[in-house]
């Protein structure tokens, strides 16, 4: 029998995270939890977790493959691990701004974000199309200078792990010096908002730094209510339409727009359209500091 | 031997979530969310869509979704989604209907869905209102 990985050992303790969280949302905030949205919410989760299952195979081929034409062989040193959890935490920053900046990968990584809740159930709320969108490819470089990849698959699962317990409005702020330096809460809350001021910002995984050092950080602010979701909302809990409404937008955009702008829907912003007729979380943001000038 | 390991993990992750689900129920999460009024709608739609400020609101009566103009003339839906609010610029009167008091709206969107206003005697103005949209 194939050993439990990171995930596989933390998810009974995600499940009892969740109920907790439940009886602390009975307590002080009962809308921070809607059952039909829960349910949504853990059956991606499970979809998730079943597609990855079917394709992890051809991405540790891919790793693998590109393993085998290594330029160094790093090996299993203490220092290694720290090395391979540090620059997958990064890869992790890049993928997940990419996910965010260009449309087809958003269009894979959207439903993590279409709740209009932020509760634990949101962290396990993940993609279905992962596989399809390519964006393992984000990930699995390090293995051709040298990582060994199941390092990198054990890495990467522990910073999954770690990004569970931030998907919450139980907790408040953490220690100063713990938000300077990692991610948290907080920090995560800004990422799931759609205030403009919030749209697009906190694309860290695990350490906060990225997004002070790549100009993408923002604070939580204490007097902005945030509004979680997606910034046209769904409006439905159905969970189909929920793991595939963007890639059927796509599809739908593609099928209309003139030649010349077919590719621009792919590579694009969100957002983005050929002739002007919809916002991007930029054009958004540029209109509500003109509505609130500093 | 990988297969019936992952239907097993898939048949567990079912029960769970069906329980878990079930406990949120049991617990009273969520409820029955209402627009406590006029300016919670405002402030909904500014929210809902930056740059958007109403001039004209018309609240349903049991709260569960409003019907704002702006001074452009945009028509916004907001209807309850679970215990929050999801809104829609409307742009076509295509799939409205006025039953006296009653004005039912929707979007086209199919997962949207529609949904019916009782405004009133304010219900006939903003049928009027629709009709002036394309489609």
């Amino acid at each position: 029998m194939k050993p439990l990985g990171p995930v596989e050992i933390a998810i009974p303790f995600f499940i009892l995270a969740i109920v907790l969280e439940m009886f602390w949302a009975r307590r002080r905030s009962p809308r921070a939890y809607e059952p039909r949205d829960t349910l949504t919410s853990l059956a991606l989760g499970t979809g998730s977790t079943l597609v990855n299952a079917l394709t992890a195979g051809l991405v540790a081929a891919a790793a693998l493959w590109l393993y085998q034409h290594r330029v160094a062989t790093i090996g299993w040193a203490w220092w290694a691990w720290i090395a391979c959890f540090v620059l997958d935490d990064f890869n992790y920053y890049w993928a997940h701004r990419t996910g965010h900046r260009v449309r087809w990968f958003w269009a894979s990584h959207v439903n993590h974000h279409s709740s209009q809740h932020y509760n634990l159930s949101t962290a396990l709320r993940q993609t279905w199309t992962g596989f399809f969108a390519l964006s393992f490819a984000f990930r699995i470089w390090p293995a051709f200078i040298g990582f060994d990849p199941a390092m990198i698959v054990t890495v990467g699962a522990v910073n999954l792990v770690y990004q569970f317990w931030i998907h919450t409005e139980a907790i408040g702020r953490m220690p100063r010096w713990f938000e300077a330096v990692m991610n948290t809460p907080s920090h995560h809350r800004v990422h799931h908002a759609t205030n403009p001021v919030y749209l697009d910002r906190n694309y860290a995984g695990v350490l906060i730094i990225w997004d002070r050092l790549f100009g993408s950080f923002q604070r939580e602010l204490d007097d902005e209510v945030i509004h979680y979701g997606i910034v046209r909302q769904l409006g439905t809990f159905s969970l189909i339409w929920s793991a595939f409404h963007e890639w059927a937008g796509i599809a739908r955009d593609l099928w209309a727009a003139p030649w010349r702008y077919k590719l621009g829907y792919l590579v694009m912003p969100p957002g983005w359209s050929h002739d002007g007729s919809r916002d991007t979380s930029d054009a958004i943001r540029a209109r509500w500091q003109d509505h609130n000038p500093a | 031997m990988a297969l019936p390991f992952l239907a097993v993990q898939l048949g567990v992750s079912v029960i769970l979530i069906l329980a878990v689900t079930l406990l949120a129920v049991r617990l009273g999460l969520g409820g029955d969310i209402r627009l406590g009024g006029e300016d919670e709608a405002r402030t909904l739609a500014r929210a809902a869509l930056c740059g958007f400020e109403p001039v004209d609101t018309a609240l349903d009566k049991a709260g569960i979704a409003a019907l704002l103009r702006d001074a452009q003339g945009r028509v916004m839906l907001l209807r309850r989604h679970g215990t929050q609010f999801a809104a829609r610029l409307l742009d076509s009167h295509a799939f409205t209907r006025l039953d006296r008091n009653f004005l039912t709206v929707g979007t086209g969107e199919r997962h949207f869905g529609t949904i019916t206003l009782d405004l009133g005697g304010d219900a006939q103005v903003w049928a009027a209102s629709l009709r002036r949209l394309e489609g």
